[in-house]
């Protein structure tokens, strides 16, 4: 998904000032050419994989009668380019279409609340690893090759290395001891309480963590080496305004860059956090959708998602723009 | 305790007011609520593993085993099956037979209401199975589970607007016409989509789970985390034991086992997912603990309408190449039982013996070596559905093949929609599908015809591999059909089923076990090789 919508880090730069309006204007124009042609390899992917949906739903239970019913009545009779103008019609019309395995429930109603859960989720996650990981990044580029440097980047190697199928089940594991001695301790699953947060988030949170806090540094330490900096020092600025005006600001730049990618992420990246803590988001629903050939889901997944991916882009785009005043929006 | 309730309220009133229907269950719960507290018996949460949310609570559209698990809760069926499995009255009070075995007439109990209050009649019972047959509906349940029903195959093919076969005598009684003599027929009843609707609240959608004839009515769906449920005060055998039953969907076994061992859950696993086997040691010696074998056989089945495997002698030399303990006991642990046969043990009829074609490497040389095949130059695929220890399994059967046999079989793993249209496609096109696949078979209902008779008869739709014995299919079709003496039913399988497993018409492996984890105070509930039972609803009871 990346590579057609992250952001190129070699935009031409121009004294010009960004004419945002325009650019919305004509990335929003676009969206509607980049569903059609997301929806259709996606659905053609799905028409030529194996398998069955109606077959799957039967299990070993076969009546053909039953077959050639259910498959009428879920238009699967239909000749491809058919289903296909189907689906398009009834997405211009706000319509994602019927689930097959959640009998003919509303694929727009099944990912509502399951998109509204993801990216709530997400969300809180990303923001506490940027509010901990950009601090600690420049805290441990200020204090290279010193200890202060080496205590906090272990760790955040570690948190960056570590998956979380592996941090799930340590974190249950001190969860349940402090159960076990009747201490204050978290639902080892569920969702509906804050409660129900806390593991969850920091799962999520910890390999974007690790992940920022070292791109930070590393940002830090290149913006440190670059002229500017020697220059404002050698002019004699307070290091305070150095490093906050000069240093930050410019290390900022690569890290907009992948937070956008990083909230698609979040939310299809949550399979494993969802699945183990039976968080009703939409990636289990997803992943479930692929299993059982469950198209409709499978393609409202993918519309959700694509239009997310262009919007958070476009946002990025703005925000990068702003932080930068020579790099100018184009095309 | 109906005279409480709905004495002044018809059926049209309710109707008539949309929201006061939803009210009224909560309403009629406040008097059995108050005896609940008395009794002391608490909620019950029960964890549903495998899904991040069910299907559908209409029992004809329902396909998943978990909505079924809840579907037992919130519905009656006309008969159910006690703790032995054995078929005893539940809406219907009692039935008789006619003289050919083939109406079976139905007399509903006296004085019983839907939850809502309105009664439960013969117009219910009737519209309930046009409702699993109609294709309108979208199921496959219904046209499965009621395919011996006179005229339920036309009503599922769209050629009758009503099933012939099930007829209103009056509001309390109902006749079942059956197409052949089945002793079966009352167990295929017990099942799947046979549980009673009220047609009058089938008309709004969202009355699904809310007016139900079973122990317990829907009170809230969190969709995509669980369901409450509350006692039917109008049932006819009360719940007065439970306040309320709650079920979670955990995707994980791991995530319920989590929320067992943090006091979060009382009932754990079922036959499909049972209790992780790396946790049954934590726990076996806990009185919550309980296992049983279930009414499940893994098996590998052959293609036998493309040579080599059409050639017996073959089949028996891989059969003889399985060592079933070492693949039971040193390979799973002892999670499963292995066996050599092909229904389950506990069923009924599996305590006629059967002789297996037991582990024994020289004499699958020697039929190897008559089947005339060069295992240097003989090579096979197996494959296999990508789930669960599957890997594990046809990993130890190639070694245990090439070590026996000295044939190197190909390992072909398909993940599981894919495996399921490969078997159709080889079942409607033998000789361009799979040569030999692992699978397996659990019981929807406790009858050797379920096992024998659905899986095996020639050409019947479970037979992916196309195995056909005419001795079989007369034995079986004449126990099928015979009705009084289950002993000589019983010996009539058995007999067929020695000849299954004498020509391999599959290569039985093992059976799982039901391990699962349910709180000790609870009270009322039998775990079966076909999951929890519940023989006398007054008994289910709550911890305080």
């Amino acid at each position: 998904m990346a590579p057609f919508f992250s952001l190129s880090p070699h935009h031409p730069i121009t004294r010009l000032p960004p004419d945002m309006l325009s650019v919305i204007v004509r990335r929003l124009v676009s969206l509607p050419f980049v569903l059609v042609s997301v929806t259709f390899l996606t659905f053609i992917i799905g028409f030529l994989a194996p398998g069955d949906p109606i077959l799957t739903m039967m299990g070993n239970q076969r009546d053909p009668a039953v077959y050639e019913n259910l498959r009428h009545l879920y238009g699967l009779d239909l000749p491809w380019y058919e289903q296909y103008w189907r689906y398009l019609q009834g997405l211009l019309h706000g319509d994602l279409g019927m689930s097959y395995r959640y009998a003919q429930r509303p694929v727009s109603e099944l990912l509502s609340g399951g998109v509204a859960v993801s990216l709530s989720l997400g969300g809180v996650a990303l923001g506490l690893s940027l509010l901990l990981g950009i601090p600690i990044g420049m805290f441990a580029a200020f204090r290279h090759n010193r200890w202060g440097e080496r205590l906090t980047m272990a760790p955040m190697l570690a948190l960056f290395a570590i998956p979380s199928f592996v941090l799930i089940p340590i974190l249950q594991w001190i969860n349940f001891h402090f159960y076990g001695r009747g201490w204050p301790s978290l639902p080892a699953a569920g969702w509906g309480t804050p409660q129900n947060w806390v593991m969850p988030v920091i799962v999520l949170a910890a390999g974007n963590l690790g992940y920022l806090s070292r791109l930070t540094r590393a940002n830090v330490l290149d913006v440190l080496g670059q002229d500017y900096v020697r220059t404002a020092r050698g002019k004699g600025l307070p290091e305070s305004i150095v490093r906050t005006t000069h240093v930050l600001r410019n290390a900022m730049l690569p890290i907009v860059t992948v937070i956008g990618p990083a909230v698609a992420f979040l939310v299809t990246g949550a399979f494993v956090v969802e699945s183990l803590f039976s968080i009703p988001g939409v990636g289990f629903l997803s992943v479930q959708a692929v299993q059982q050939r469950d198209y409709p889901v499978i393609q409202g997944t993918v519309v959700v998602l694509t239009v997310a991916v262009v919007l958070m882009n476009l946002a990025t785009d703005l925000a990068y723009s702003l932080l930068d005043p020579r790099v100018r929006l184009d095309r | 305790m109906k005279d409480l309730t709905h004495a002044n309220l018809s059926r049209r009133s309710l109707l008539a007011a949309g929201g006061a229907l939803l009210a009224t269950p909560l309403l009629t719960s406040s008097a059995p609520r108050a005896l609940t507290q008395d009794a002391g018996g608490g909620p019950i949460r029960w964890s549903l593993t495998g899904v991040s949310d069910l299907v559908s609570l209409d029992p004809a559209k329902a396909s998943d085993q978990q909505g079924f698990t809840v579907i037992a809760m919130l519905y009656g069926g006309l008969v159910k099956l006690d703790a032995k499995l054995l078929v005893v009255p539940s809406l219907a009070e009692s039935w008789s037979v006619s003289d050919d075995g083939l109406t079976y007439t139905f007399t509903l109990r006296d004085g019983i209401t839907f939850s809502d209050g309105t009664p439960i009649t013969a117009d219910d019972v009737v519209w309930t199975f046009n409702h699993a047959l109609d294709p309108k509906t979208g199921g496959w349940t219904g046209p499965y589970y009621f395919t011996l029903i006179d005229g339920a195959d036309e009503m599922a093919a769209g050629t009758a607007t009503e099933v012939s076969g099930v007829k209103k005598i009056d509001d309390a009684t109902v006749a079942i016409t059956i197409k052949q003599p089945s002793a079966y027929c009352l167990s295929s009843l017990s099942a799947g989509p046979s549980k009673i609707l009220s047609k009058a609240a089938a008309a709004d959608p969202a009355n699904e789970g809310k007016v139900t004839s079973g122990p317990f009515m829907l009170k809230r769906w969190n969709r995509g985390q669980g369901l409450g449920l509350a006692p039917n005060p109008n049932f006819y055998e009360p719940v007065t034991g439970v306040s309320e039953l709650n079920f979670i969907f955990n995707q994980d076994s791991e995530t319920g086992y989590q929320l067992y061992r943090t006091g979060e859950v009382d009932i754990l696993g079922s036959s499909q997912d049972p209790v992780p086997a790396s946790r049954v040691p934590e726990v076996q010696d806990s009185p919550d603990f309980r296992s049983t074998p279930a009414f499940n056989t893994r098996y590998v089945a052959f293609n036998n309408t493309i040579a080599p495997f059409d050639d017996v002698t073959l089949r028996q030399a891989l059969a003889h190449a399985v060592d079933r303990d070492t693949l039971a006991n040193a390979v799973l642990g002892g999670t499963v039982s292995p066996t050599e046969r092909i229904l389950p043990a506990g069923f009924p009829a599996s305590d006629l013996p059967i002789t297996g074609l037991a582990f024994d490497p020289a004499a699958g040389k020697e039929l190897l070596a008559k089947a005339g095949i060069d295992p240097a130059t003989f090579t096979f695929t197996l494959s296999y559905g990508v789930e669960g220890d599957n890997e594990r399994v046809v990993t130890v059967l190639q070694s245990m093949w090439q070590e026996n046999l000295g044939i190197a079989v190909k390992l072909e793993p398909l993940e599981l929609a894919t495996f399921s249209s490969r078997l159709n496609d080889t079942y409607q096109d033998p000789t361009n599908g799979l040569q030999a696949y692992y699978s397996i078979w659990g019981a929807d209902y406790p009858d050797p015809q379920n096992f024998l008779s659905t899986q095996l008869q020639t050409d019947v739709g479970n037979n992916n591999g196309h195995w056909s014995n005419a001795d079989f299919d007369t034995l079986t079709k004449e126990a099928d059909t015979t009705v009084e003496d289950f002993a000589k039913r019983a010996d009539l399988y058995n007999q067929a089923e020695q000849i299954a497993v004498d020509q391999v018409g599959w290569l039985p492996l093992f059976n799982a076990k039901v391990n699962v984890l349910v709180r000790d105070c609870i009270e009322g509930i039998e775990v079966t090789g076909m999951d929890y039972q519940f023989p006398e609803w007054s008994a289910l009871v709550g911890c305080p």
